[in-house]
């Protein structure tokens, strides 16, 4: 299943007035579906990194990512944040509904663990805001910066990924990878699941505020929610069993094999070069131009 | 040549008590296209599912071209193999039988589950995929796909495994008009090509003009009756006693009259 993580979406969400438990859950889902479709739209935009061969555009950022990981100095960091929005235009994706997605996603958590680290009890020195143990300290605040550019990066490539690569061509370059087939196969199906279940749920929801006379109480919200929980798992289990029994009936026995069907040009070396180039620019200046 | 299946006194219980079939005597000749029908819950589905060896009867015994269709017999890689290529079963919901990634894997799921070459794999792949009209759709997902697209893909899957027996539960299930039509014209060049199909279903009209033979199953899971589909639909107590058809009564102008009524039942008045 694509992550949360990876869905983008270049309209603003839409507030409502207060609706019922059932109604919320129901457009929740319906635009859960309705995003994981509008990623496959985003992947076919002929941007930069959509017309990437897969493999090489998963080696490229894993590579950035890595050097992101290396790297120490805040200009590089800052700049290395800067080329994944690059990207992103390049790829005809908004640039304010990314940076939204990598900030909600890493910059969030980065803060909540990069706290700790400005204070003087963690990390001493110059004193900038005294408070006792907890003053913020500027080593404290440069340590901290780090943290976060360094996840906010490392997510923002692999957003970039989810986003300019079709479900389908993702899992062929996995494979294409040496993952094993199983692996695949399991995260093909899961997706695929997944999506069906969304729907299950979606239709349960409004099956039940269709007939609904009244508001439900917290509660009887909570109590339907649980029951209706316990028949989705009940349904997927079943499914799961009649998926089994698919594969069994088209000759299953035990491997998955595929056929690869990606191709490299010299647009994809081109820019596998360009990416080995900049990762090693980004080093050396970290390095040299900003030794620690 | 052996009939794909002769079942003798086939029994299923899914648990002591549970019926799904019973006493069934059945034997399906090559080229035959036989509809199974009865109402829900009269042991079609477990039927198909029996024939295509993935539930095995609790009494009796089936074979399929001249072979023990058996759990023991199934896990010999040679028989189950053969057996594989030779039936497809075509599921009654697309979504559980569209598993792979994208259409073009689903197509080849099963040409490489038969450890075919490359070449050939992308072959079918091309054959099958032009049969349902379905070629824009190769590198699109499977969750992607509407109703009837998921459904073209599903028969494709099967027919990219180039079976000499189809069976196919509920074919016209969540196919709207047009796509019913085009399946049933589907079935037809397939009764020419001399491929063995059996369906089950309890649209009559849809069992009666994609197939020459009609076997009833009864709501005691028990063969009602077996024959052509002229003589089957002209026993009108009997589909009434099995749930096929019930008494309808309505008005034409002023006047009021009573009869049987079954699915795809026209007024001519």
């Amino acid at each position: 299943m694509i992550p949360a993580l990876a869905h983008i979406s270049d309209s603003a969400p839409r507030r409502r007035a207060s609706r019922s438990l059932a109604r919320r859950t129901a457009d929740a889902l319906a635009s859960a579906v309705a995003e994981v479709l509008a990623n496959d739209e985003v992947a076919s935009r002929p941007g930069l990194m959509q017309r990437l061969d897969p493999r090489v555009k998963l080696i490229s950022i894993l590579g950035f990512a890595v050097t992101v990981s290396f790297v120490h100095s805040l200009p590089v960091l800052l700049a290395m944040a800067v080329l994944t929005v690059a990207l992103a235009v390049a790829s005809r994706i908004a640039a304010g509904p990314f940076l939204r997605k990598v900030w909600a996603a890493a910059g969030f958590f980065g803060v909540l663990l990069a706290a700790p680290a400005v204070t003087a009890w963690i990390t001493p020195g110059t004193v900038l805001v005294p408070f006792g143990p907890a003053s913020i300290t500027y080593p404290g605040l440069l340590v901290a910066a780090r943290l976060v550019l360094r996840v906010a990066g490392g997510a923002g490539f692999g957003l970039l990924v989810m986003l300019t690569t079709r479900w389908t061509d993702l899992l062929a370059a996995l494979t294409a990878m040496r993952v094993p087939d199983l692996v695949v196969a399991t995260l093909a199906m899961t997706q695929q699941q997944i999506m069906s279940l969304l729907r299950t749920v979606e239709n349960m929801h409004l099956a039940r505020e269709s007939r609904m006379l009244s508001t439900a109480s917290a509660g009887q919200d909570r109590g339907w929610v649980v029951e209706r929980m316990a028949f989705v798992a009940r349904k997927s289990f079943k499914t799961a069993d009649d998926v089994y029994d698919a594969m069994l009936a088209r000759g299953f026995s035990g491997a998955v094999p595929t056929l690869s069907r990606l191709a490299t040009g010299p647009r994809d070396w081109t820019w596998l070069l360009v990416s080995v180039a900049s990762c090693a620019a980004m080093l050396a200046i970290d390095r040299m131009v900003f030794p620690a | 040549m052996s009939a794909p299946f002769v079942l003798t006194g086939v029994c299923h219980e899914y648990r002591p008590g549970a019926l799904a079939l019973d006493g069934i005597d059945l034997v399906i000749e090559t080229g035959q296209h036989v509809a199974v029908v009865g109402a829900n819950g009269s042991g079609k589905s477990t039927l198909l599912k029996m024939l295509d060896g993935l539930v095995f009867p609790t009494a009796g015994t089936i074979t399929s071209f001249g072979h023990p269709l058996t759990e023991s017999s199934l896990e010999d890689p040679v028989m189950r193999r053969e057996f594989r290529s030779r039936v497809g079963f075509v599921f009654q919901e697309a979504d559980v039988q569209l598993f792979c990634s994208s259409v073009f894997d689903e197509l080849a799921f099963g040409p490489l589950q038969l450890e075919l070459a490359e070449a050939d794999v992308r072959a079918r792949v091309a054959e099958a995929a032009e049969a349902l009209r379905i070629g824009k759709l190769l590198d699109r997902a499977p969750y992607a796909l509407s109703g009837g697209e998921k459904k073209r893909v599903a028969i494709a899957a099967v027919l990219a495994m180039r079976p000499d027996v189809l069976l196919m539960d509920e074919p016209t299930n969540a196919l709207d008009p047009r796509s019913q039509v085009w399946l049933l014209e589907v079935l037809s060049e397939w009764k020419t090509a001399g491929r063995t199909v059996v369906i089950a279903t309890h649209d009559l009209s849809a069992a009666a003009e994609a197939c020459d033979r009609m076997v009833v199953l009864s709501e005691e899971h028990r063969v009602a009756t077996d024959g052509t589909p002229f003589d089957v639909l002209a026993q009108r107590d009997l589909l009434l006693e099995v749930n096929l058809i019930h008494e309808h009564a309505h008005r034409h102008g002023r006047g009021e009259h009573a009869h049987p009524h079954e699915h795809g039942h026209l007024h001519a008045e």
